[in-house]
């Protein structure tokens, strides 16, 4: 589909200038809030205005957009919703009365795209995708046919989603996060309903050509569905059509996040694979979020580039191999799945 | 209030409000244009600007003209507050 | 490539519950804009609306919509995506196939539930029936779930530009070969979140919005929803194809967060890039459904770039004088009016128009007038300088 030129991530974890993902940031308050650098690159004068999931869209994506880009693709699933909040309360608040439009325009899901455009003056394509737990995979699929349709461009495609205590409040209203303190591995052994919360920011170029490439996404596929077993026939089928032979997969990269509502999806996954493929899971460091499949992907990159990943991420203790395919599975809210294949260049 | 220390804590006021985060309240100066050269604030800044009249002293502009004549510097904003602040 | 052709339409908005009504609306002059009657705001009796004459209640009655959690978004979307089905005749078999695609795209998504969503946000207390119905992919989820439509689902915001971005990812998943029909479309409810936001950008009118005026003095928020069918060329079996979608453009204007720069540059390029798509010079469009929202900003900016890229400007005129501004919805809307102008070979008037601005000269159709029709652009610009434009051409 296409190649990953450069890749940056601002996450809970180290993974942005310095990065060291063998220590563990652990959530606090079921929250795993991102570290936010510095952003040297972004005017003041604008900084000043911008919200969070604004902030890390932007300082992420200034890393690399200086390379060019002929467009700007992002998923978001709530893009800017302390902004949005903020602006509703004022709206309450006040009583419809006299209100400041700042919060208002950094709300809109596009102020991401938008912003990133406006600081690197791109005028080329501009879109902004919010379709929840697939937001990140339909950008994927934008970018994918925009260098089908150009050959020699190069995009910039991201995946951002911030924690706002509202939407926080909002989700464990609805049953998503854990009522009782989880921190790192312990995640996975809750055997209770919910998971933490997370956020960050992952931007990368996308480019048709290997040169200079760290990674190639092969394929990927988007599913809307609540039955586990027709989940792993799709996937069955999506190794049939890009994988010669299951056991070329590397690693598993299973997005289950301790929900033990939702661990019937990945377990079945998992159980198509060969039964020494080694798995891995990333939501203890990550957190859970809409797009949270764009930090995923990041994690895949920095395998393939150190051909070794801290054991904390390790599932089993297994042998491990070279690198060279890695296969993502993630489900959001157990009704919208999908798979991501990703190889070594 | 006496004129100085109304200054004072207008300026305050229009860091905390707009969020300038590299502006220090003390530094601006009484004359210093607040749009385009000096402080460089735009358009929903003097919106933003609007909102604190009205939040802060209970100042209702509604005519825009009306809000570029008095949105000149920290002067012409202390003058239109002292002659029609609410609160 | 294969053509891609327009083969269902379904329309909700101020000036009619279906296509039909809505054609009536245009064709008679008759704009939607007046006092809202269910919207709950401060501003209802001060500030005309574009509301759609129906409440929600009898909304849900009507579609047989009981479902927990659904918010007037997702029922004014369910409205138009209904029409465009059953006019395009899709069976269930097709709806649940792999190889049809659903793009939907709003702006406001659930949170024309203002005072709930402040309810839920702020408390840890009993969570309302909404918790899921918020965000801008729930109206899409919505429609997805409920006719269980098989292929690629998208939600899409680019603010006021959403749903022609909508279109424009269907037509090209069809292109690709990733699905063989989209419907593609949206929908936006009022909501006191956008009456409030706009209205705290001193761009809403307190009068019946009067685009590309010299004396205009802001826009109209309306809501509504339109949704069409895409179609491959050669797999069409429906009996009747409004129009092609020939061709499309999406450009930022990277100027401004809320405003676009002062000769339009961003709607130039997505202009330009529309003819490119469709390969035709400028001088093949004959009509032009504008954005035109009756704003200082975007008003005049269209016009200088509608100059820049014309010479000699085409017969325009924008409907937002009749909808209002329908935000997510607007794109398709209005996309869907070009599509009836193209098939009816009319032009609608524009509305509430006297004076011809004086930077630009440049005057809108007032008049309903019959003329054959071969090509017609219909023109979407956004906050954040999202600018698309899509072109649709007599099949």
């Amino acid at each position: 589909m296409f190649y990953i030129h450069d890749i940056a991530c601002i996450s809970p974890q180290k993974t942005f200038s310095e990065i060291d993902i063998e220590h563990l940031n652990c959530p606090v308050g079921g929250k795993l809030p991102a570290i936010e650098p510095a952003y040297e690159g972004i005017p003041l004068n604008i900084l000043r205005r911008m919200g969070k999931a604004v902030r890390m869209g932007v300082g992420a994506a200034l890393t690399i957009a200086k390379q060019n880009a002929q467009g700007i693709i992002i998923g978001t699933a709530n893009g800017g919703m302390e902004d949005c909040i903020r602006f509703l309360n004022q709206v309450i608040d006040y009583n419809e009365g006299v209100l400041t439009p700042t919060n208002f325009v950094q709300s809109t899901a596009n102020a991401i795209a938008s912003q990133i455009g406006l600081l690197t003056s791109n005028r080329g394509y501009n879109c902004t995708h919010v379709h929840r737990g697939l937001a990140f995979e339909n950008a994927v699929l934008d970018t994918a046919m925009l260098l089908s349709e150009n050959p020699s461009h190069r995009y910039l495609l991201g995946g951002i989603d911030e924690i706002s205590a509202y939407n926080y409040n909002i989700e464990f209203l609805d049953g998503w996060f854990k009522k009782e303190k989880v921190a790192g591995k312990s995640l996975y052994q809750a055997n209770t309903k919910g998971t933490i919360a997370g956020e960050g920011s992952v931007m990368l170029l996308a480019g048709k050509h290997a040169n200079g490439a760290s990674a190639q996404l092969m394929a990927i596929r988007m599913l809307h569905a609540d039955d586990e077993q027709y989940i792993a026939g799709e996937l069955k089928g999506f190794m049939a059509e890009h994988v010669s032979d299951a056991g070329d997969i590397d690693l598993f990269l299973s997005g289950e996040n301790g929900d033990a509502r939702l661990q019937k999806y990945y377990d079945a996954c998992e159980a198509v694979l060969y039964k020494n493929v080694p798995v891995a899971h990333f939501k203890h460091a990550s957190g859970e979020y809409a797009t949270v499949t764009a930090f995923a992907l990041w994690l895949a990159c920095q395998a393939f580039q150190k051909q070794s990943l801290p054991q904390h991420f390790l599932k089993y203790r297994r042998a491990k191999k070279d690198f060279r395919k890695i296969l993502i599975y993630n489900n959001y809210h157990g009704m919208q799945h999908s798979f991501m294949l990703i190889a070594k260049v | 209030m006496e004129r100085e220390a109304l200054k004072a804590q207008l300026k305050k006021q229009i860091v905390e409000f707009l969020n300038l985060m590299q502006v220090k309240p003390e530094e601006i100066k009484d004359d210093e244009p607040l749009f385009g050269e000096g402080l460089g604030l735009d358009s929903i800044d003097s919106i933003e600007l609007i909102v604190l009249l009205n939040r802060e002293y209970g100042i209702d502009i509604k005519d825009p003209k009306e809000g570029r004549k008095v949105l000149v510097d920290v002067n012409t904003m202390v003058d239109y507050i002292e002659a029609h602040r609410t609160k | 490539m294969s053509r891609i052709f327009v083969t269902g339409l379904g329309i909700i908005s101020a000036v009619g519950h279906n296509v039909e009504a809505n054609r009536h609306s245009l064709v008679n002059k008759k704009p939607g804009i007046g006092k809202a009657t269910f919207l709950s705001t401060k501003y209802a009796a001060a500030l005309p609306f574009g509301e759609v004459d129906i409440s929600t209640p009898s909304l849900k009655e009507k579609l047989n919509a009981f479902e927990k959690g659904t918010t007037r978004t997702s029922l004014l979307a369910l409205h138009a995506l209904d029409e465009a089905i059953k006019d395009s005749k899709l069976t269930d078999e097709e709806l649940h196939s792999p190889r049809t695609a659903l793009v939907g795209a709003d702006t406001v998504g659930g949170m024309c539930l203002t005072d709930e969503l402040h309810h839920d946000a702020n408390k840890h207390e009993q969570g309302s029936e909404y918790l899921a119905s918020y965000d801008c992919g729930s109206a899409t989820l919505y429609l997805r779930d409920r006719y269980q439509i098989g292929g690629i689902v998208n939600t899409i915001n680019t603010a006021c530009s959403s749903s022609a971005n909508a279109i424009m990812y269907g037509a090209r998943l069809i292109h690709h070969g990733l699905a063989e029909r989209a419907i593609v479309g949206g929908c936006d409810s009022l909501a006191k979140f956008t009456i409030n936001g706009f209205n705290a950008l001193h761009i809403l009118a307190d009068e019946a919005c009067r685009p590309f005026d010299e004396n205009r003095k802001g826009l109209n928020l309306g809501e509504g929803a339109a949704f069409l069918v895409l179609e491959k060329e050669g797999l069409v079996t429906n009996d009747h194809i409004y129009a092609e979608l020939s061709g499309y453009g999406n450009s930022n204007d990277a100027f401004h967060a809320s405003s676009l720069s002062d000769n339009g540059e961003g709607p130039l390029l997505a202009m330009k890039e529309a003819l490119m798509a469709a390969k035709l010079p400028a001088g093949e469009i004959d009509y032009i459904n504008a954005h035109g929202t009756g704003t200082e900003n975007n008003d005049e900016a269209e016009s200088r770039a509608m100059i820049r890229l014309f010479g000699q400007v085409p017969l325009f005129s924008s409907t937002k004088a009749y909808t209002g501004h329908t935000l997510g919805a607007a794109g398709a809307i209005e996309a869907a009016y070009s599509i009836l102008s193209l098939y009816h070979g009319e032009v609608y008037p524009g509305a509430n128009f006297s004076k011809p601005m004086a930077a630009t000269g440049l005057l809108p159709v007032t008049v309903y007038l019959k003329k054959e029709l071969r090509h017609v652009m219909s023109n979407s610009f956004g906050f954040g300088g999202n600018c698309s434009s899509l072109i649709f051409s007599r099949a």
